[in-house]
């Protein structure tokens, strides 16, 4: 018995999820596939950026022939990916993931009405991706300064949903922010030029060392050295 | 849900086992009940540490740490055919070894230095000698031979292989009766690191850092039962390696640990600083000895007597004294007097600087050592962050310092007339001919204090890099090498002597983990 009740309770939460997200239960007919950027936007015009023509349908796929999704992960910023998610997750918003997204627990994970999957995400995963998603959209950290930026998930990460144990290496970092010669260069301390965080004596060292994505950064050398340094994404609050 | 029992089974695990593993350190309750458990800390009541019902990962040799010993022995037991991976905690390789000071005792090396550079005569029994006395003979023959035998071909090994590039000085440093410190172009350990990690690396040895080990897997304390796997976390995730062939602890001291340094000797005091990288905590100590790995000697903690007094941290300036003693480098405290024979142990010469009650001590050289212990490059850089002092005459040397000049003047007059006289009767320093005196400008000094460096002590091996257990028996497929380690460098571990022993014992722990029958 136990074994039938969970994916059943599972397909059922799938088509009960985004209504209760939605908040509006009333919604006729609001089909997964559908999802209605008026159930919220009565205006829909008055949210649009000033001189944006005019959006003949009220779903998301309407605006993806102009604004491509995150889906190549390509590293390059993606304003409008990012503006959505900002716009509609917590701290700023309180949708969830599943507003927009449609999601089959352990098999895929897409966008409703768009065919193509970032991964197959099961419970936990989507779990660990709302805690990383709420600090990437408000934290003090890393995360959120990329975000203001344009800069989503795949853009560091890479195709796909990240995996809990996912790092990123210095080579993605430094597409945006290198070559590494350039960035060391721009923090060579005038008086002491062997002071350079950049160029450490502990070698080739990757820039998670101190530069967190979603966790407070930190400036290793101060583990050690008394120097005045300073990171930015150390997690002053945003207000 | 499939029961425990059978899952486990189905992976060659036994019940059997599986509750032998959980009471593996202990006395097993007659009758059932509750037994003696090590498997966690602060558990009420005896805890179930069940074996993985899978392994994620096998290799054939797990080295833990990336400092010189578990660099060499990776290189080693990827060199004897082995799959090695290295597990490294820390976000960066090389632990204290990337950081520490590049000195390296060997009676020779390829480039016959000592007979180059004409400075007299040395010898792998000397070496041995002399670290068997600095450790006031508590340190073991067997395993002090094989540091001393291992120290020369090691160095060329790193030369020829990892191009690893000399200085062309040597130096005689405390304790020691040759000189045979040698050091490196970069004048710090990463002048070793890079060249063994360029050796490892070519071999196939692979580099896993933010690697956390967690728990040893061995199936019970019987003196046949090995080392099975381990488990470790790299950040949100848990994996379990199976090992097969062995594992090699390379993980180096607690120097950084303030609360396991003071529990082992209560004479380390909180304020005392610390020349460590974060990462010297030693719980791997205790995961070692939970699975019946002995320890020895852990009371026996060093202190750096040169360390930069307001960090602890030993940087280049801070080498400079360790390495002068030979030459004629001369200690003062405040008031600009000697206090300790300049060529003593680390010991001796941190607890005179302790006992003198005022912080900092001072070292004195002049420009005519400068080539003698390292570069005028490295003096300059110094000078600008304000490390080392330098003045015209040893008067304008002591009012920069704030020390009185009248005292300061008469201790150096003094020292160099008993450098000429060939005898100290204030210290009883050892002087030798190429020793130089403080008669000619421009003079430095650079402020010294201890700060905790060495852990001595460690987990119990034989000569063949083998960890023995609390009865006295080899582990099988266990090893262990370098800081983490005990009884190599008894009650004192002479200054250089760190470097050989950590990369001869792990090239010594490779090889033979390296030789260990594969299981599946």
């Amino acid at each position: 018995m136990k074994k039938l009740l969970f994916p059943a309770f599972l397909i059922a939460s799938l088509f009960f999820l985004p209504y209760v997200l939605v908040g509006d239960l009333s919604v006729e007919a609001a089909k997964p596939e559908a999802v209605s950027c008026k159930t919220c936007h009565a205006d829909l015009a008055s949210v649009l950026p000033k001189g944006h023509p005019p959006v003949a349908e009220n779903s998301l796929a309407s605006c993806m022939p102009c604004h491509p999704s995150d889906f190549e992960g390509r590293a390059e910023k993606n304003l409008f990916a990012t503006r959505m998610h900002m716009a509609h997750l917590p701290p700023r918003g309180s949708l969830d993931c599943t507003a927009c997204h449609e999601w089959m627990p352990g098999k895929s994970f897409g966008l409703i009405g768009r065919e193509g999957s970032w991964g197959a995400p099961d419970a936990k995963d989507m779990d660990f991706l709302r805690t990383i998603f709420k600090s990437w959209a408000g934290s003090g950290y890393m995360d959120h300064l990329h975000a203001a930026a344009g800069i989503g998930c795949t853009q560091c990460h890479g195709k796909g949903l990240p995996r809990a144990d996912d790092t990123v290496e210095n080579d993605r970092c430094l597409v945006c922010h290198g070559p590494m010669d350039r960035l060391a260069q721009k923090t060579e301390p005038k008086e002491f030029k062997d002071r350079n965080p950049h160029k450490s004596h502990l070698g080739d060292i990757a820039c998670t060392v101190c530069h967190k994505g979603h966790a407070e950064s930190k400036v290793y050398c101060l583990e050690c050295h008394k120097f005045d340094m300073k990171i930015m994404g150390a997690g002053e609050a945003k207000k | 849900m499939k029961p425990e029992k059978e899952s486990m089974e189905g992976n060659g695990v036994s019940r059997r086992s599986v509750l032998k593993g959980a009471v593996a350190m202990g006395a097993v309750a007659v009758g059932g009940g509750l037994a003696l458990n090590m498997s966690a800390p602060d558990r009420a009541e005896a805890a179930v540490k069940k074996l993985p019902s899978k392994w994620d990962e096998t290799w054939d040799v797990v080295v833990i740490g990336s400092g010189f010993a578990g660099l060499a022995a990776a290189a080693e037991a990827a060199g004897g055919g082995a799959k090695v991976i290295i597990l490294e905690k820390m976000p960066t390789y090389g632990g204290n070894s990337i950081i520490n000071g590049g000195e390296y005792n060997s009676w020779d090396d390829q480039l016959h230095l000592r007979e180059k550079l004409q400075l007299g005569e040395d010898s792998v029994e000397l070496h041995k000698n002399d670290t068997l006395k600095g450790g006031d003979f508590y340190s073991f023959p067997e395993l002090v031979e094989v540091f001393v035998n291992g120290a020369t071909p090691a160095l060329n090994w790193m030369i020829e292989e990892g191009g690893c590039k000399l200085r062309n000085i040597l130096n005689r440093t405390g304790g020691h009766s040759a000189y045979r410190t040698h050091t490196n172009v970069e004048g710090v350990g990463r002048g070793y690191t890079e060249p063994l990690k360029k050796i490892a690396e070519s071999r196939g040895a692979k580099i896993r850092l933010n690697t956390k080990l967690t728990w040893i897997w061995r199936r019970d304390a019987d003196s046949q039962s090995p080392i099975e796997g381990v488990e470790v976390v790299t950040g949100r995730k848990t994996v379990n390696i199976r090992i097969g062939k062995a594992l090699i602890m390379a993980s180096g001291g607690f120097g950084r640990d303030k609360k396991m340094l003071r529990e082992y000797n209560p004479g380390i005091l909180d304020e005392y600083n610390c020349t460590n990288h974060p990462g010297a905590t030693g719980e791997t100590i205790r995961m070692a000895q939970a699975i019946g790995a002995d320890s020895l000697q852990l009371a026996f903690i060093q202190l750096y007597p040169y360390a930069a007094p307001d960090t602890g941290i030993l940087d280049v300036p801070a080498i400079y004294p360790f390495r002068g003693p030979g030459y004629g480098i001369v200690y003062v405290n405040k008031l600009g007097k000697r206090f300790v024979n300049e060529m003593e142990r680390r010991d001796v010469v941190s607890m005179a600087q302790i006992k003198t009650k005022m912080k900092p001590t001072y070292s004195l050289f002049c420009e005519a050592m400068i080539p003698k212990m390292g570069t005028k490059e490295e003096v300059e850089k110094g000078i600008a962050k304000g490390r080392f002092i330098k003045a015209e005459t040893i008067t304008e040397l002591a009012q920069k310092l704030g020390i009185p000049a009248d005292s300061l003047g008469e201790t150096i007059r003094n020292h160099n007339r008993y450098m000429a006289e060939g005898k100290d009767p204030e210290f009883g320093r050892q002087f030798t001919k190429v020793m130089i005196p403080l008669t000619e400008g421009p003079f430095y000094a650079v402020a010294q204090w201890p700060a905790v460096h060495h852990t001595m002590g460690g987990l119990r091996i034989n000569k063949d890099a083998q960890v023995i257990d609390i009865w006295g028996k080899v582990i099988p497929c266990f090893y262990a090498a370098g800081e983490v380690t005990g009884g190599v460098h008894g009650a004192n571990r002479l200054g250089g002597n760190a470097i050989p022993d950590a990369i001869a014992f792990g090239r010594m722990a490779g090889t033979n983990a390296a030789k260990e029958k594969r299981r599946t």
